[in-house]
């Protein structure tokens, strides 16, 4: 591409050949003489046939990532502030079908996004003097229903903010009665499960009427029983899904309210939790955890066994702060709600 | 949003510039070497490294410009703006941010003032919305303009333009706002003015309430108020008014009388006798028929003073959980001749003045803080200081009386009270300082300013424990931690340590109970010299309750727990809280206002300070350590079997009458000691008065003997010697006190050594000097620009003789002195020009618009009229870093010629490639070029060769030569190698080795034929 052309260099070469006679040519004559071999040996070259191929299988993604970061971001929205479309410590978050995200925060505002953060509309709880909802999910039929926690009942409200429920509102341990309601969901067959924390904390099925059918748990650390049951999830076999927070566990129960199977110890590696406070379904055999404590979500397979984590603490992009909620959209992105840093992060896990 | 600019630092570097062209000029003689194209090259990089060192020496910036700007608004809560204005200053705020807030990095923010200046809003930018009620804490009476525009200039973000719209009458009171707002507009901040107008409003004002200064037992006298009606429309007032007389703080009316008000000024006489020697405050209030002739109530009143001297008074303060407790003591004292109130610390004193009638004060038995749920009552800070002041400037006694609540044990410890005391409340001896610990889990983030209050029960708490006592923190921050060490900790030698990491933390949301509860019973285990375990949590209840078998474990380890509500949801949440408290012995309380948290906390810390009580149940007998006037004539006193321990003062002036045998220990077993304290006498006296450890005192005479006479020693001497007037006069802002002094003979004192101390309304301190004017007539002047009560003491040097006492009330604020806006001075305001700006602007609603929606027509959010806020970085380094990198190319393009030969191949094979053409194999052409390269380096081996087989050095060449000449004639020269001709190296070698061998042969020979001859 380019010659060596300066005059100076040659009268460097020179002044080399005068000073050192015949050695010099002798050097040069090996240099050209010789018949040429490559600067490579065959031990360097393995090594670099080796690095090429690792380079390229992990350009391909044929090996595992990083089980600490096992996701992809793919977008962060949501500022703090009180008029519509901002966010003051967002608590709860549930996607419907059509992917409209709904969030709760402690304003009392449910507020609908679209999936980049685009405020579409929001509304308030009726009364929330006394203190604010902490969950969100959507139901069967496609309504909201909310946890107004100290409020002691479930609101069911229209996609587009009609209340068209209330089941519960009074302060009571006897059927039908609430502690602080935390989350509810609904079943195939419309009923609902109300989860409730405090002295209480068990779990209530109703009838799509709003009828008391059942109820189980109790306060504890046995099987079965719970310390903060904060958020529930139903799969496509009508079992629920129960993240007991200050258990640090994940507990499945049947719709009769019998436990099928729970995993899940206090601590902050790969496979442990530390205060899940929600939890989502993922497809096939992954349902994805949301630790408060830990600031991350985990993805597990659905009989505890961890395959990565996302998220650290902190207040940069890609680090989540406290965070209380998580969900997904049709296309499989997780929604995490990060609660002190008042915004949500989308990520492909 | 943002522009960007750069500046310079030190732009006299700048003149280097002209350097540039000499660079040029310099270089032409060049471009015959290097050719035209790469000289142009060579020059451009050059001139740019150039330009970069030049830059770098200037200290080049980058400076960003935005173009955010934030309007903070200054909203008057003083009382002279009606309460109607003060709501529609609201509204106008939250309409105009909604209706002009317009650009999205625009922020908004309100500060509210008084006397001082508060943020309710901290700017931000969103259509922030101001609630109907102001939330901060303000005092109302006064306004200060010049403190608002502070702490806004204060606030206001760096990176935007900065706006203050000022909302208010103009009225000020405190602080110099012309002075403020230059500041304000030198550093280029715009202020628009929005004035507040009353100005057609009706007043009743009582100017003044005069009283006799020479008032004597039984002697009838006039009051006089002085009253003004300030209706502009002829009107008279009517009304009703009412004289009231304040003796400990219950007001008593002494005459109501209806009366008509003319406009301007009225002077009413009320005439009055006082039959009991007392410290008498009159007020005088004016009571309008109607409501809407009078907008501002406050200035209805006006008191004085009046202070008629008689036998010793004593007030003793005792209990409200333990009402009579000291009736017994209280009859007996009576009985001495001595005037005795009693007052519960559920009513305690709230003045200086509600103290000066006494000549003593005891304080028996008392806790700073006690009362249960609700119904905690403590001595606040001021209380105390007013304690202390009233003996130590005003030579009232202070008596404190022992008991399971009293000194360190009722929390009276690191407080000023102590420090007025001979003896120190807490232990200083290690072998009997019994020992408390304290755990406080602290989870209050979710009421409003949590973390601050927080801060405040923490800090108040630390304060009040003993050096000897544990004490731990925990806390929620992102698990659950201690807040120092990883347990509890000695508060001696801690304390500013503890004090300042509870100032940083920041405790967060708490999800259950169970972890904090468990670390705390770990921390209490290591431990185990604490006599007193105590755990207090506050929360919202919110956490999930803690576990059966850790609750039970703390109630094992006789931890008790109290639970303090704040901000709990409802009976769910209360439940939790009330039940924990009730099942490990501690006390629940329900707290709605957060200010009643530190006093909580104080009574509830006591708890921790109880083993300062020192209690046995077989009787001893106290000894007598100083032969003190107060136990003058006792023989002996009969057992005790308790009191609580302190530390005597190391100081002089201490005398310790009394002590105990038990514990050993001298310094910690005071019973009964005393000192002088300013003007007064303090006196401690450790154990109690007949009720625990006493109890058979009460039938001893020596009980009535040693009471009487410690009362007595402690109280203000009452000589009469003399006599002395008093007069004051309040004139605009000062004080003016006239003293006439004359002798029980009515002669004139002259040349005394008179001082005097003044405490104001917020208990500072003023000098008074006074000055001998005339014989007997001694004058002296204090500012009084605050509404409250001044107390005057004064000394004259005269043995046994009590200082003078008077008092003289500012009735109210300038604030409601003022009748209508002072709309010059916003205007004024307003026309300030910022540094590279615009004036503001005045905003004000035309008669007949509709408020606030008038007020709107000045958009307060615009732009283009204030200097745009910019941010500079250095970017000297990263020029010069650039400037290097060309610096390589420069020399690089100087000693290297780049080939650009190989682009034409490239761009024919290219459009061959396009065009679709055949192409020779690229192989071939480089076979070729490779072989012609090795012919021309091969060449050029050769001629080096050549070079150097003639021109090899002089040694070198003469044993060539020596070699060479008797071979025969030189061979001719081999002729050199054209470019395309082929040497083979074994050739090459082969020549070579033999014409050596061929040389070494004839040096040999020669050296044969040598030695032959």
């Amino acid at each position: 591409m380019w010659a060596r052309g300066n005059p100076g260099d040659r009268r460097i070469g020179r002044a080399e050949v005068n000073k050192e006679g015949f050695r010099q040519t002798e050097r040069c004559h090996d240099r050209y003489a010789e018949p040429r071999t490559s600067i490579f040996t065959p031990a360097m070259k393995s090594a670099l046939i080796a690095i090429s191929c690792a380079t390229l299988i992990l350009m391909s993604g044929c090996l595992p990532r990083d089980p600490h970061n096992l996701g992809r971001l793919e977008g962060v929205w949501g500022r703090r502030g009180i008029s519509d479309g901002r966010l003051q410590r967002p608590r709860a978050i549930a996607i419907d079908d059509r992917d409209q995200v709904y969030l709760v925060d402690k304003t009392a505002r449910i507020q609908v996004f679209d999936t980049k953060g685009t405020f579409l509309r929001g509304w308030r709880t009726p009364a929330h003097e006394t203190g604010k909802p902490t969950g969100l999910s959507i139901g069967r039929d496609g309504n909201v229903l909310v946890a107004d926690t100290h409020y002691y009942r479930l609101l069911v409200y229209s996609p587009e903010g009609e209340l068209l429920k209330s089941i519960g509102g009074t302060l009571g341990h006897r059927p039908g009665e609430f502690g602080q309601v935390t989350d509810a969901v609904q079943d195939s067959q419309g009923n609902y499960y109300v989860a409730e924390k405090g002295e209480y904390d068990r779990i209530q099925k109703f009838s799509p009427e709003g009828k008391f059918l059942m109820q189980w748990g109790g306060h504890g650390s046995q099987p079965g029983r719970f310390i903060l049951p904060q958020s529930m999830a139903v799969d496509e076999a009508d079992q629920i899904w129960v993240a007991d927070a200050c258990n640090h566990r994940v507990q499945v129960f049947n719709t009769e309210g019998e436990l099928l199977t729970a995993w899940g110890s206090e601590g902050d590696k790969l496979g442990k939790l530390y205060y899940p406070y929600d939890l989502v379904l993922g497809d096939g055999d992954t349902v994805y955890v949301c630790e408060y404590g830990n600031h991350r979500v985990q993805k597990f397979t659905r009989d505890g066994r961890s395959l990565g984590c996302w998220g650290t603490e902190g207040r940069d992009r890609g680090q989540l702060y406290n965070p209380w909620g998580v969900a997904r959209d049709s296309r499989g992105r997780v929604y995490m709600l990060d609660t002190n840093n008042h915004r949500v992060q989308c990520v492909s896990m | 949003m943002f522009d960007y600019q750069l500046s310079f630092g030190s732009p006299w570097y700048l003149t280097l510039l002209v350097l540039l062209p000499l660079v040029w000029w310099l270089s032409v003689r060049s471009i015959a070497l290097v050719g035209r194209i790469r000289w142009l090259i060579v020059n451009v990089l050059r001139t740019v490294v150039l330009l970069g060192l030049i830059l770098a020496l200037a200290d080049v910036q980058w400076v960003r410009i935005s173009d955010r700007l934030t309007v903070i608004y200054l909203l008057d809560q003083s009382l002279s703006i009606p309460a109607e204005q003060r709501r529609t200053m609201i509204e106008y705020v939250n309409a105009e941010i909604l209706e002009h807030r317009d650009n999205e990095g625009d922020r908004a923010g309100v500060i509210v003032f008084g006397r001082d200046a508060a943020i309710e809003i901290p700017p931000f930018d969103d259509d922030v919305q101001l609630a109907p009620m102001i939330e901060s804490l303000l005092d109302p009476e006064y306004t200060n303009l010049a403190g608002a525009i502070k702490l806004a200039q204060a606030s206001f973000p760096e990176d935007a333009a900065k706006r203050i719209v000022l909302v208010s009458d103009g009225n000020q009171n405190l602080g110099d706002v012309a002075e403020q707002a230059q500041r304000a507009a030198g550093a280029g901040i715009g202020i628009d003015v929005v004035p507040i107008d009353y100005q057609s409003r009706a007043e009743v004002v009582v100017e003044r309430l005069a009283i006799p200064t020479d008032i004597r037992q039984g002697q009838a006298f006039d009051l006089k108020v002085v009253a003004t009606n300030t209706a502009t429309d002829g009107g008279e007032i009517h009304g009703r008014l009412v004289l009231s007389q304040l003796t400990g703080g219950e007001p008593e009316v002494l005459s109501e009388e209806r009366v008509t008000l003319p406009p301007g000024k009225k002077v009413f006489t009320i005439r009055q006798t006082i039959d009991r020697p007392n410290f008498y405050t009159y007020e005088a209030k004016i009571v309008p028929d109607k409501p809407e002739d009078d907008t501002m109530p406050q200035n209805n009143r006006a008191t004085a003073f009046t202070h008629v001297r008689g036998k010793g008074q004593v007030l003793l303060i005792e209990d409200s959980e333990h009402p009579g407790e000291f009736d017994q003591l209280v009859e007996r004292l009576r009985q001495q001749n001595l005037e005795v109130d009693v007052q519960s610390t559920s009513q305690l004193f709230t003045t200086p003045g509600d103290l000066l009638p006494y000549d003593t004060v005891v304080l028996a038995n008392v806790p700073r803080s006690t009362g249960e749920g609700d119904e905690v009552y403590h001595f606040t800070d001021e209380q105390i200081e007013m304690l202390v002041r009233n003996t130590q400037q005003m030579g009232a006694g202070l008596v404190m009386l022992g008991g399971p609540s009293s000194f360190g044990a009722g929390g009276w410890s690191n407080t000023e009270l102590e420090k007025a005391m001979p003896v120190d409340f807490q232990i200083k001896s290690a072998k009997v300082a019994p020992k408390g610990a304290l755990v406080m889990i602290m989870h209050a983030c979710e009421i409003g300013q949590g973390n601050h209050w927080q801060k405040v029960i923490a800090q108040e708490a630390i304060k009040t424990l003993g050096e000897h006592d544990y004490c731990g923190l925990l806390q929620w921050s992102g698990t659950d931690q201690w807040l120092w060490g990883q347990g509890l900790a000695r508060v001696g030698g801690n304390r500013n340590k503890m004090m300042a990491a509870v100032s940083r933390m920041t405790p967060s949301d708490m999800p259950q109970f169970d972890p904090s509860m468990q670390m705390a019973l770990r921390g209490f285990r290591k431990v185990p010299d604490a006599a007193v375990k105590h755990m207090i949590i506050i929360s919202d209840g919110d956490p999930s309750p803690p576990s059966r078998g850790v609750l039970n474990a703390l109630i094992q380890d006789k931890v008790t727990i109290s639970t303090v509500a704040v901000g709990a949801h409802g009976p769910a949440e209360s439940r939790l809280l009330a039940n924990i408290a009730s099942a490990a012995g501690g006390k629940y309380y329900a707290c709605k206002n957060p200010k009643a948290l530190p006093r909580i906390y104080q009574r509830e810390v006591r708890r921790v300070a109880r083993p300062l009580v020192y209690e046995r149940d077989m009787p001893w007998n106290v000894q007598v350590n100083f032969p003190h006037e107060m136990i003058g004539g006792i023989d002996a006193l009969p057992p005790i079997n308790g009191f609580v321990l302190t530390s005597k003062k190391d100081n002089p002036l201490v005398e310790v009458a009394l002590v105990s045998p038990q514990p050993a220990g001298e310094r910690n077993s005071t019973i009964l000691a005393s000192w002088t304290y300013g003007l007064g006498k303090a006196v401690a006296f450790t154990t109690d008065a007949g009720a625990r450890w006493t109890k058979q005192w009460p039938d001893s005479a020596a009980f009535d003997q040693l009471f009487g006479q410690v009362v007595r020693w402690s109280m203000r001497p009452t000589g009469e010697s003399a006599n002395f007037t008093v007069a004051t006069q309040v004139e605009g802002e000062q004080v003016q006190v006239v003293v006439t002094a004359l002798d029980k003979e009515g002669k004139f004192l002259n040349f005394l050594n008179m001082a005097g101390a003044v405490e104001g309304p917020d208990l500072q301190r003023i000098p008074l000097e006074m000055r001998q004017t005339a014989p007997g007539r001694y004058v002296g002047a204090f500012p009084a620009s605050a509404a409250g009560s001044y107390f005057v003491a004064i000394t004259h040097g005269l043995e046994g003789e009590a200082p003078i006492l008077t008092g003289v009330n500012v009735p109210y604020s300038d604030e409601f002195r003022d009748r209508a806006a002072n709309e010059a001075l916003m205007a004024e305001l307003a026309e300030r020009v910022p540094a590279g700006g615009k004036p503001g602007q005045v905003i004000k609603s035309d008669p007949g618009d509709k408020l606030p929606d008038g007020m709107l027509k000045v958009d307060t959010f615009r732009h283009g009229e204030l200097p745009k806020a910019t941010s500079s970085q250095d970017v000297w380094f990263y020029v010069v870093l650039l400037g290097s990198c060309l610096f390589f190319f420069d020399v690089f393009f100087r000693r290297v010629q780049v080939s650009l030969l190989w682009i034409p191949p490239l761009v024919g094979r290219a459009v061959a490639h396009v065009l679709g053409r055949d192409v020779k194999p690229a192989e071939v052409e480089t076979m070729q070029r490779l072989r012609s390269r090795k012919a021309e380096v091969s060449g050029r081996i050769e001629q080096l060769r050549a070079d150097a087989r003639f021109e090899a050095p002089p040694e070198a060449a003469t044993d060539l030569e020596a070699l060479q000449k008797p071979a025969g004639p030189t061979p001719p020269a081999k002729p050199r190698a054209g470019p395309g001709e082929k040497l083979t190296e074994e050739a090459e070698e082969k020549g070579y080795t033999e014409r050596l061998l061929r040389a070494k042969e004839k040096v040999w020979d020669r050296r044969k034929g040598h030695d032959q001859k």
